[in-house]
């Protein structure tokens, strides 16, 4: 097999990917290609960033040997990357950390992100308030009213939060809102961008900030299991949990990656966020990629009970990777995934969020009693405490009591 | 014959305006209204559900226009559809790339051969136009080019290379409908096109009124202006009553098309 070797210079996934964006953008994107490989190669950067996932993130997160669930499956032994361990509790820290540096060696005054869940803008109101800039968060007016927690949290940590009321009033109009931004506030603004997803070079550079989980479950699993895992799941929105865990293995042909994307009330519905399912190549947020859309090319608006996978764009490298079959991707259903947050809470003692429950309901659903022997690594890229009342509501608990 | 060729040498005005706005019969009675003033280009805006480089005006005016469902064929029958031929008006499509793409390029072009001049992609950057631009220049379609204040020297020197048609200058690093006009950055990043280019620059972004036009054209090297979001505010303004919107733009488009 060739190495992996992606995406090209001009950040092309096979034929995934691209930079289209107008030429307000262009110029930035160029420039942000070029400081990002300047500090690839920058000591002085990875050890900064090393230190920071050390000591401020709680890195390496552990790989947990998940006893009572693989008793459950009676298939496989399936260990947890646990990512919900890292601080804001999701593993989005590791991206907006990696950036923030950028932002700071490039000058930049100004941070901007967009949030779905607001687990990626808890994360970057965390780094900004770390290193004293100044944050606005777009969200989408629905998620405001799905997420709460995070939203206070995010108030609380400094940042402004920015309604955002067109279209579907979640992650894609509020991507839309944020990239307007900057478009009007290109000299001192950078854009951090929580996703695989959006124009090069960023589905690389989230993707390479974000490997950290895949380099450090490699070396847990060899050093417990003394070989490398039959099996990777993980749940897709954007993308970027997948990729990180997924990027480090994708030259070890004989581990069998799967992503998982939420098909909300089912992938052949309409409201769904099963994008490589459901979806035809497209082009939303500046890449060539698959996405929801109508024989006109107008973007569907997508559906799922997960507001951090309620996206109707995929990262451009997961197309490619399905296109050239490395790795297959389902889709698991919001009651699906309701399940499996049950199940694994009470199994394991882990709530999770609502994200990682489709990969864990893929696991569950397609696993039992089968791959015996086989070894797992499942991503628990977030933990549930955000999706508590979403959830609560869903399956019909009252959380006030 | 390509009408771009033969643009005026100053004072261009270029009138946009988004196709199905608000609906699509209403649509048609806009763009007779602007065409009966002979402007010297109308540009079209094909409606597109992320229109991630226009503000909220032009937003809301896509909004309106997909709500009824509007089609990519349905946009394009209602260009064939003007009567062009009477004058010398050029005939220009503002739209994303995904619009295109679907539809398929062939067919698109087929679609608009002979009856629209140029064709503004927003999102498709000079480092992906190659086959686009290679189909479109062989069925005599001019690739229109933007330049931002954001494009430094060498970069412009790249994209204005063979450039056709006129050249699109952002005139404020913002999205469409932004509000201030800074004439001394203007002037000069203008000045600075001219240098490397022969074709018309206008600018375009945040001109409202008839002070506006007339300032761009005392106060910089442009030759002429695009304007877009003013037109449509109006709509709003007048709390979307059709009938006051027309009178109001016919006045208003009277207004801006200063003498040459």
């Amino acid at each position: 097999m060739k190495k992996y070797k992606q995406p090209s210079t001009i950040g092309r996934f096979g034929e995934f990917g691209g930079m289209y964006v107008s030429e307000t953008l262009m110029p930035l994107l160029l420039n942000l290609d070029k400081y990002y490989k300047k500090i690839q190669k920058d000591k002085k950067f990875k050890k900064e960033l090393n230190d920071l996932f050390k000591n401020y993130v709680g890195r390496p997160s552990s790989l947990h040997y998940a006893k009572n669930l693989s008793k459950y499956i009676n298939g496989p032994k399936v260990y947890f990357k646990r990512d919900e361990l890292n601080h804001t509790g999701a593993h989005k820290i590791n991206n907006c950390l990696g950036q923030i540096l950028l932002a700071k060696k490039m000058g930049k005054t100004r941070i901007i992100a967009e949030t779905g869940a607001g687990q990626h803008g808890v994360a970057t109101a965390t780094v900004c308030a770390l290193f004293g800039l100044p944050c606005y968060i777009y969200m989408g007016s629905k998620d405001i009213e799905r997420q709460k927690p995070n939203v206070f949290r995010m108030k609380l940590l400094g940042a402004t939060i920015i309604p955002v009321k067109s279209g579907s009033k979640s992650l894609k109009d509020a991507m839309n809102e944020a990239l307007r931004d900057w478009i009007k506030n290109v000299r001192d603004t950078f854009y951090i961008i929580g996703s695989t997803a959006g124009p090069h070079p960023y589905p690389k550079m989230v993707r390479d900030f974000q490997s950290v989980i895949g380099k450090e479950a490699r070396e847990q699993i060899l050093k417990v299991e003394k070989k490398l895992p039959d099996y990777l799941i993980a749940c897709v929105g954007g993308g970027s949990n997948a990729m990180g865990l997924f990027y480090p293995f994708l030259n070890d042909k004989n581990v069998k990656i799967i992503g998982v994307e939420a098909a909300g009330k089912g992938a052949k519905t309409e409201e769904t966020a099963a994008t490589m399912t459901s979806g035809t190549p497209g082009i939303l947020h500046g890449s060539y990629s698959y996405v929801l859309q109508d024989n006109d090319g107008q973007i569907k608006e997508a559906h799922s009970i997960s507001a951090g996978l309620d996206y109707p764009g995929v990262g451009p490298e997961h197309s490619y990777l399905k296109d050239i079959k490395r790795v297959k991707y389902f889709g698991i259903t919001d009651k699906e995934a309701l399940e499996a947050f049950q199940t694994c809470s009470r199994l394991e003692g882990i709530i999770p969020a609502l994200e990682p429950s489709h990969a864990l309901a893929y696991l569950i659903k397609a696993f039992k009693n089968k791959h015996k022997n086989k070894v797992v690594i499942l991503n628990l890229c977030g933990r549930g405490d955000k999706d508590l009342f979403t959830a609560a509501r869903a399956i019909g608990i009252d959380a006030d009591e | 014959m390509n009408n771009l060729d033969t643009l005026p040498k100053k004072k261009i005005l270029s009138l946009f305006m988004t196709c199905g706005f608000p609906t699509l019969n209403h649509s048609k009675k806009i763009f007779n209204e602007m065409l009966s003033h002979q402007p010297d280009i109308i540009e079209f805006g094909l409606p597109f559900s992320d229109p991630m480089a226009d503000g909220p005006i032009i937003q809301e005016a896509n909004k309106l226009a997909l709500r009824s469902k509007l089609s990519t064929q349905q946009s394009l029958n209602l260009i064939k559809e003007l009567n062009k031929s009477k004058n010398n008006t050029s005939f220009v499509i503002m739209c994303y790339l995904n619009t295109v793409r679907k539809f398929g390029l062939n067919k698109f072009i087929k679609n608009i051969k002979s009856i629209v001049d140029g064709i503004i992609i927003v999102d498709l950057p000079f480092e992906e136009e190659d086959a686009i631009k290679k189909s479109l220049s062989k069925n005599n379609i001019h690739l229109i080019k933007l330049i931002s204040p954001m494009t430094d020297k060498k970069r412009s020197q790249k994209l204005l290379k063979n450039s056709k048609g006129f050249i699109y200058y952002i005139s404020a690093t913002g999205i469409t409908g932004s509000n201030k006009l800074d004439y001394k950055e203007i002037n000069k990043n203008v000045k600075s096109i001219k240098k490397m280019s022969s074709v018309p620059v206008l600018v375009g972004f945040g001109i409202k009124s008839k002070k506006d036009v007339i300032d761009i054209s005392k106060k910089t090297n442009a030759d002429g202006v695009i304007i877009g979001s003013a037109l449509i505010q109006k709509y709003f303004n007048l709390k979307k009553d059709f009938n006051k919107y027309l009178k109001s733009l016919k006045k208003f488009i009277q207004e801006v098309k200063i003498k040459k």
